[in-house]
């Protein structure tokens, strides 16, 4: 069979889809039963959908990467999790949810041509440890729901905690490219999703509050500027007031119903609105990761303003990355998907260009900035 | 330059960010110490400052009494949430005086969110609290619950230092606060962890046996 790229993406589209599907209803349902290997389609999925320009030429490739959960599937059909006996019906349309793609994938063929650049070796890793942690959080997150325990929560406080007041140091807002789930989920499915959001864009003011508070712009900021967007602390306040209320914190299904509520969101917000909008974690990291320690550089003598890097789909929180010059953009979640979709070498790199360095170091001491070359809008 | 900055984010929605940078911290800071419900108060006057739950113990007394545990919860909330407040306008007052640079506003703004990761850890630990009372008999112990709490402090106070001295750098370095006014800041935080942890955040084992009785007591009313 024919497996041309669309058809690749439909494949594992909805084969995550349908993992999500019986994830939920195993989940939510009285049945309490979750199959280990609907998990692994999570990770197929989302890895053949980041690498969808790779893989769709290569489709036995791809369905050797769905064995994964089929195996898994097969060796825990006695040891599921679940509270009961297990369910038949769910464990074979847990089968089925990884058999399909693997065999429409190992019995096909495909007339793609591998794109010419190679993916960056950053980009792979980087969606490998999305994927994972992904696969990591649901297992947490259902084990905890299924067993009726609660997660630590001391210890999840740590960690919201450290990767909002710490990590953003030293790693800019890379938790929000990398680890995180809801954005794990709005990455691989806005790309392969193209129908049009119903919310494309919130209401103007809405937008224009948002994209000029701190955690959204680079650099320092007046002491007299917004630092969060006027949504999240709309939405935040009655989030916690609910969670306090109504004593959540402890409920074992809150976190679960939380999350997968955001996951639900993004699908209706346009890519990473939830992110810009929303999220006070994202927000508390745009603040800190001003001169993170590991981040991207643009060296402005070497770009030839092709715009590539600021199209549609290369940036997640849609940064021109022309307009920033020694400042790290407040916004940027170091997927480096400028640093792949730039054609030239040189352009966008880990370390700065000595000329670029000197250029910088001229300006600092002389307070002469050299023009841009192009007037662009601001970031 | 200062016009030039102000146009880019003065927009309709921007005064009411403002305001709310201050209260929604404010209240996620304080709701902490009004939590505390009669079986566990006294843990949570050896956990955190004492005079704090008293103050938001004697607000719960003015609000209206209620029998409803949801309701019970609301003003239990922001009867903590009132403290938090409160103790947001003095540490102001002082950043302010170090800040020199920004209305009083933009002050009581800049401490506020610096709280917020303190204001984490203050509702876990009350959450935590609870819940963990909560659920007793279910393998856990009065002696462990209050154990955990002992032989947490230490953690506690690195944590709580960690958080909050980085929260203070990187927003003093997003909002301009250079030189000497940035030490000036971070002395201020240094000053309020240390009147914080002097007044009582974190169980000592004096306190702990103290609390012990009680709390077994509270529990078999339970």
């Amino acid at each position: 069979m024919m497996i041309a790229k669309q058809k690749f993406v439909t494949i594992n589209k909805w084969a995550v889809f349908a993992a999500i599907f019986l994830y939920l209803i195993g989940i939510f349902s009285p049945l309490k039963y979750l199959q280990p290997g609907l998990l692994f389609v999570f990770f197929a999925g989302f890895l053949s959908l980041f690498h969808k320009d790779y893989l769709a030429p290569k489709p036995r490739t791809a369905g050797m990467l769905w064995l994964l959960p089929v195996w898994i599937t097969i060796f825990t059909a006695t040891t599921p999790l679940t509270t009961g006996n297990g369910n038949p019906l769910l464990f074979l349309l847990s089968l089925l949810c990884g058999l399909i793609p693997c065999i429409l994938l190992l019995t096909g063929s495909s007339e793609e041509k591998m794109p010419k650049r190679p993916r960056l070796k950053i980009v792979v890793v980087r969606t490998i440890v999305q994927s994972s942690i992904f696969v990591i959080w649901a297992s947490l997150t259902s084990y905890c729901f299924i067993k009726g325990t609660r997660p630590d929560m001391l210890f999840w406080a740590a960690f919201h905690v450290s990767t909002v007041a710490i990590f953003p140091v030293f790693f800019g807002r890379a938790i929000c490219g990398w680890i995180c789930p809801n954005a794990t989920m709005q990455d691989a499915l806005y790309k392969n999703m193209t129908f049009k959001r119903p919310i494309e864009n919130l209401p103007r003011a809405i937008e224009a509050q948002s994209s000029t508070a701190c955690m959204n712009i680079s650099g320092k900021v007046d002491a007299r500027a917004p630092l969060f967007p006027a949504t999240l602390l709309l939405s935040w306040f009655p989030m916690f007031f609910a969670e306090t209320i109504w004593d959540l914190t402890g409920v074992a299904w809150y976190p679960i119903v939380f999350m997968y509520g955001l996951i639900v969101l993004s699908l209706v917000f346009k890519w990473r609105k939830m992110c810009t909008h929303f999220c006070w974690l994202s927000s508390y990291r745009g603040i800190g990761c001003h001169n993170s320690l590991w981040r991207i550089r643009y060296n402005r003598s070497q770009c030839k303003q092709c715009k590539v890097c600021a199209a549609e789909k290369a940036c997640p929180f849609y940064i021109d990355i022309r307009n920033q010059d020694n400042e790290m953009p407040a916004t940027c979640c170091l997927c480096f998907s400028c640093m792949e979709a730039c054609p030239f070498e040189g352009v966008i790199t880990y370390t700065r260009n000595p000329v670029e360095k000197a250029r910088l170091k001229l300006e600092a001491k002389t307070g002469i900035i050299e023009p841009k070359p192009e007037a662009t809008k601001a970031a | 330059m200062a016009e030039i900055a102000e146009e880019r984010y003065i927009t309709p929605l921007a005064k009411w960010s403002r305001v709310l940078e201050i209260f929604i911290p404010g209240y996620m800071f304080g709701k902490a110490w009004g939590i505390a419900n009669e079986h566990t108060v006294d843990l949570y006057r050896a956990i955190f400052p004492g005079f704090l739950i008293d103050m938001a113990e004697g607000m719960k007394g003015w609000l209206i009494q209620t029998d409803s545990a949801p309701l019970e919860r609301l003003f239990s909330t922001c009867s903590g949430a009132l403290v938090g407040f409160l103790v947001i306008l003095v540490l102001g007052a002082f950043m302010h005086f170090a800040l020199g640079d920004r209305k009083y506003i933009d002050s009581l703004r800049f401490t506020s969110i610096t709280l917020i990761p303190l204001a984490v850890m203050n509702g876990t630990l009350s959450h935590v609290t609870n819940t963990l009372f909560e659920t007793l008999g279910g393998g856990e112990t009065i002696e462990t619950l209050t154990k955990s709490a002992v032989d947490s402090p230490t953690n506690q106070i690195r944590m709580f230092c960690v958080f909050y001295m980085l929260a203070i750098w990187m927003l003093g370095k997003r909002t301009g606060v250079v030189g000497k006014r940035r030490w000036f800041v971070l002395l201020v935080g240094i000053g309020f962890l240390a009147a914080y942890f002097y007044l009582g955040l974190g169980i000592t084992p004096q306190e702990a046996a103290e609390v012990l009785p009680k709390m077994m007591a509270a529990h078999g009313q339970h």
